[in-house]
């Protein structure tokens, strides 16, 4: 979600909320002589208004599997998420008093920092990534769709090549090249294909010039002296096919940029509403 | 028919009456009796060149009755002696230079020159032939011999006046004139599309077709060839050139079905049409009448899984259409609650398949033991131009769909039972060709149309292009504005194929808003509607540069659904909603052409000339009043509509139901059964899921020219609920 001019409002409640009980705290906690904070009633107040918006947060994966229900806007519901989340880490530290405390109240302090970091990391990435994309990879295709555009890919390749073995070129002795060249005009471009080309595209292992622009460019400007001009089409398919690859493979790697880092926020998320619960039911029983 | 007094006449000392502008010649037809012709045919416009016809009506010189009108009070004489002897000359002096026997006396003994000479008792002439003129072998499917020519004119005027393709013409003056094709090519080498409508129309053996292929349709029940004298024998076949019977002879088969047999299959495609002989058989639509689920979510996990057809009583649409019945390729509609109906002996059904090749609409099955003829079209072509068949399916058509017909118009159901009745045997029908202009934007209103048969393009002309404003087939009606405006007509109509309407003239559209001011105030609210709706249209032409979207066919769509790239994280929430609302079939992919930094995503772009609708076989693919493109609930999954949409955004979903098993009678069997589906912009909420549920403020339904105008630099807003 790009952080534009809309969120002004939700910039501005936030922080009129967070001053507002950064006030009430200096005006209640006693500086001669601090004492726990949380179980205070202005402490208790903070903590579950800081464990409600860790919750709100967290139900935005739930409404994301009922998308269809007029729940509110799923709009609304991530700038909620974004922004009562980043809440949640200042509320729940004015409710400790800003003390770590036993071992539960410990790790949960940790592990909602590391929430509210890996989010704000996630809300950079999302802020950034998608125009970067848009930017780098024009050829983009749906994620899902990437290996089997691969393969069409390397189908096309293969048959490109073999169509360039066909193709007769009237002799011409005068003609710069022709001496390498041959009988067979195709051969260059046919052992640069086995060489390069095709691993590149069937990605086994090792590096390949092929996998950076620049090197390609100089590669196939190379391979295009070797051959007639008849072939010259041919060589420019090639090259359009390995460039839509080294988009296919730049896009992998920013939409798992894109969603990866999900892998550490929403289990850590789970973890920490579970043990918040577990740490209210104990503070307060106990 | 008009309401005009008739014209009282005397032919051959009998009193007749008929309508006003009759001719002579149809008016003895009419009170049966013949008078020869060569140049005349019924299904063309009389040019009175052969003077056969000629009567005597007391005037100075006789008068060729093709093309002299009827008067009250005239006197007609149509056998005299000097009449006779008049015609004897004339067939003396065609018989001079015709090839006896020529080629169509040769092939099928039908060659309305020789016919008449050997009856008038002409053998050899006694005028001196001329020199010969050439043959032309050029064409592969029609042999013209020159000599056997009689400047009759039919060739031409079949060439032109109905296939429109403006190939024939005259050739010289005097002694040298003749036929020609182009400018005097060889018929091979000439624009010629070898339709055979000038071989057809010959009289004589001047054009001829050649065989050229062995048609043969199938072999399975019981075909078999009818003969040619089989086929003339029958009325619709009157008149019919012989030739092109005996060369056509495998085109036209006959087949026996027993009861319970299948005739055809709805959904299937072909190529004929088939017309009763003997028996009975059912026509029906046997795809279960339901539609696809648009709302969902509120079920269960599991039962999401599944998707579902549900039938108007469960699941009522606000798009719920009114219709009461079903347009078909047959003399009939179906009604919705009960879609079957029964056709019986010279009935004829699959004329749409068989002229425009469009799927079949129902499945017909034989009710009892019959005999059915199937022909190509080449043949239904032919046979269409006979009066007789022409008058039948007239009758039909009146009795048994015309009042359905006016009851589908909303207008006409507060109309009394009387009303209706007049009205029924006061319109006029009508055909049209392909391409032809049925009413121009602008030129007064004189008529209300009903679409019987066939597909009629309804579009509007403005500074920027042709906007196709609707595709109207079976049922649908237009010029209802035109009356009651200004009375100019407020869009263009074209037959978009082999259409035929029915006209409903303005003096009797005029005397139902008298009678029936209901009537007349719905229709001034409708026309209010559309007029609101035409200055925003024109508003918004007008203020977008509109080439900027050619090249990405952006401006044929009234709502497109676009995704911000420099917003969307791909987390594909779109699409998940989309198939969340669609009971697990999504009617998007997050693909498609890009523009700017917008993605336009493959979803139904509402287009104002919506190619989707084109050859519907039973018009369940249609408009809403406000443009959106619904499919209803009789979608026989034909896929029709999927292969015309170029932009791959219709697609079949097959649904498991129980239907009637055909090898055990009384028990069901589970069938899978398919219905089109595409976006209907969630027309159940107030904003299409996709939208509501995208997180990143990416996706957002446009009108395009509004939306991306801002991007071109001229003045426009952006609504984000698109077209709705």
């Amino acid at each position: 979600m790009r952080i534009d001019r809309t969120h002004t409002g939700w910039l501005v409640a936030s922080c009129a909320l967070l001053g507002a009980a950064c006030v009430l705290y200096a005006l209640a906690r006693p500086t001669a002589s601090p004492e726990p904070m949380g179980g205070t009633p202005l402490g208790l107040a903070f903590g579950i208004t800081g464990f409600a918006f860790m919750i709100f947060a967290a139900l935005l994966g739930a409404r994301k599997r009922v998308p269809v229900w007029r729940l509110g806007r799923a709009q609304t519901w991530m700038r909620g998420h974004l922004w009562l989340g980043l809440l949640s880490l200042p509320l729940i530290l004015l409710h400790a008093g800003f003390r770590a405390g036993g071992p539960l109240t410990t790790a949960l302090l940790w592990l909602l920092i590391i929430v509210v970091a890996s989010g704000l990391f996630g809300a950079a990435l999302q802020h950034f990534m998608p125009a970067t994309m848009t930017r780098q990879v024009p050829l983009e295709t749906i994620y899902e769709e990437i290996d089997h555009v691969r393969a069409q890919l390397r189908a096309e390749a293969a048959e490109r090549i073999a169509r360039a073995k066909t193709i007769v070129v009237p002799e011409n002795p005068d003609e710069e090249g022709a001496a390498a060249r041959g009988a067979e005009p195709a051969a260059p471009l046919a052992a640069f294909y086995e060489r390069e080309i095709r691993p590149y595209l069937d990605h086994a292992p090792g590096p390949s010039v092929l996998a950076d622009r620049a090197q390609a460019e100089r590669a196939f400007a190379g391979v295009r002296l070797l051959l007639p001009p008849e072939l010259r089409d041919a060589v420019d398919d090639l090259e359009n096919i390995c460039e839509e690859e080294r988009q296919l493979a730049r896009q992998a790697r920013l939409h798992r940029w894109l969603h990866g880092w999900l892998l550490v926020h929403v289990p850590l998320s789970i973890a920490l509403i579970l043990l918040g619960a577990v740490h209210a039911v104990v503070a307060l029983r106990y | 028919m008009s309401a005009a007094p008739l014209i009282e006449l005397t032919i051959d000392g009998r009193k007749v009456a008929v309508a006003p502008g009759t001719t002579v010649f149809d008016a003895a037809r009419i009170n049966g009796i013949a008078i020869p012709t060569l140049c005349h045919q019924q299904n063309e416009t009389p040019v009175g060149v052969c003077r056969m016809c000629v009567v005597d009506v007391g005037a100075r010189v006789f008068a060729a009755s093709c093309v002299r009108p009827a008067e009250a009070g005239m006197v007609v004489t149509t056998c005299s002696e000097r009449i006779e002897s008049a015609r004897h000359t004339l067939l003396e002096l065609l018989m001079a230079d015709h090839p006896s026997p020529c080629a169509r006396q040769q092939h099928s003994g039908d060659c309305e020159l020789e016919t008449l000479a050997r009856a008038a008792g002409i053998g050899a002439s006694r005028f001196p032939r001329r020199a010969p003129r050439p043959q032309d072998d050029s064409s592969p499917a029609i042999a013209v011999a020159h000599d056997a020519c009689i400047l009759c004119d039919r060739c031409i005027r079949g060439c032109g006046d109905i296939r429109n393709n403006f190939v024939l013409a005259r050739m010289g003056k005097g002694g040298a004139t003749d036929i020609a094709f182009d400018a005097a090519a060889p018929m091979g080498e000439s624009t010629c599309v070898s339709c055979g409508e000038c071989m057809v129309s010959c009289p004589t053996g001047a054009l001829t077709n050649k065989f050229v292929v062995s048609t043969a349709l199938g072999a399975e029940h019981g075909a078999q060839s009818a003969t040619t004298e089989e086929l003339l024998a029958l009325p619709v076949f009157h008149n019919v050139s012989g030739t092109f019977l005996e060369l056509n002879k495998n085109a036209v088969i006959k087949r026996r079905y027993r009861k319970g047999e299948i005739v055809c299959r709805e959904g299937d495609f072909g190529s004929t049409a088939f017309y009763i002989l003997e028996g009975k058989v059912s026509v029906s639509i046997s795809s279960p009448m339901a539609h696809v689920k648009t709302s969902g979510g509120e079920r269960g996990f599991l039962s999401r899984l599944s998707s579902l057809l549900v039938g108007r009583a469960n699941d009522h649409r606000a798009e719920d259409v009114t219709r009461r019945s079903i347009p078909i390729d047959a003399p009939v509609d179906l009604d919705y609650n009960h879609p079957v109906a029964e056709l019986g002996p010279g009935e004829l059904f699959g004329e749409m398949t068989c002229m425009n090749f469009y799927p079949r609409s129902a499945t017909v099955r034989a009710e009892t033991d019959c005999a059915v003829l199937e022909m190509l079209r080449n043949v239904l072509d032919t046979m269409r131009k006979n009066k007789t068949l022409r008058a039948q399916l007239d009758r039909t058509y009146r009795q048994r769909a015309l009042e359905d017909h006016l009851r589908n118009v909303p207008l006409f159901r507060a109309l009394d039972q009387e009303f209706l009745d007049r009205l029924r045997e006061r319109v006029e029908l009508a055909s049209f060709a392909p391409g032809q202009l049925i009413c121009r934007q602008g030129e007064p209103a004189d008529s209300f149309y009903l679409v019987r048969l066939g597909f009629v393009k309804v579009s509007e002309r403005h500074a920027g292009g042709e906007l196709v404003l609707a595709y109207l087939s079976r049922g649908d009606y237009f010029g209802e504005i035109g009356l009651l405006g200004e009375g100019a007509r407020t869009a263009t109509c074209t037959a978009l194929d082999h259409a035929e309407v029915v006209r409903i003239p303005g003096e009797e559209f005029r005397a139902m808003l008298d009678r029936f001011p209901s009537v007349r105030g719905g229709l001034e609210a409708v026309a209010q509607e559309r007029q609101q709706a035409n200055h925003e249209r024109m508003a918004v032409l007008g203020s977008v540069p509109l080439e900027s979207f050619l090249a990405q066919g952006l401006m044929e769509a009234q709502s497109l659904l676009v995704l911000d790239l420099e917003r969307c994280t791909r987390c594909d929430a779109c699409v998940n909603a989309c198939a969340d609302a669609h009971d697990g079939v999504t009617r998007l992919i997050r693909e498609g052409l890009r523009f700017d930094k917008y993605l336009v995503a493959t979803s139904c772009r509402q287009c104002r000339d919506p190619l989707c609708m084109v050859g519907c076989p039973v018009g369940s693919i249609r408009r809403r009043s406000s443009l959106e493109v619904i499919i209803e609930d009789w979608c026989i999954g034909c896929g029709l509509c999927a292969q015309n949409c170029p932009y791959g955004n219709i697609n079949l979903h097959p649904f498991t139901v129980q239907a009637d098993d055909p090898d055990h009678p009384g028990r069901k069997r589970a069938v899978v059964r398919k219905k089109a589906t595409s976006c209907d912009l969630c027309t159940n909420q107030a904003e299409p899921s996709c939208v509501y549920a995208c997180p990143h403020d990416a996706a957002h339904r446009v009108e395009p020219r509004q939306f991306f105008g801002s991007l071109v630099g001229a003045p426009a807003q952006r609504d984000a609920k698109g077209a709705k």
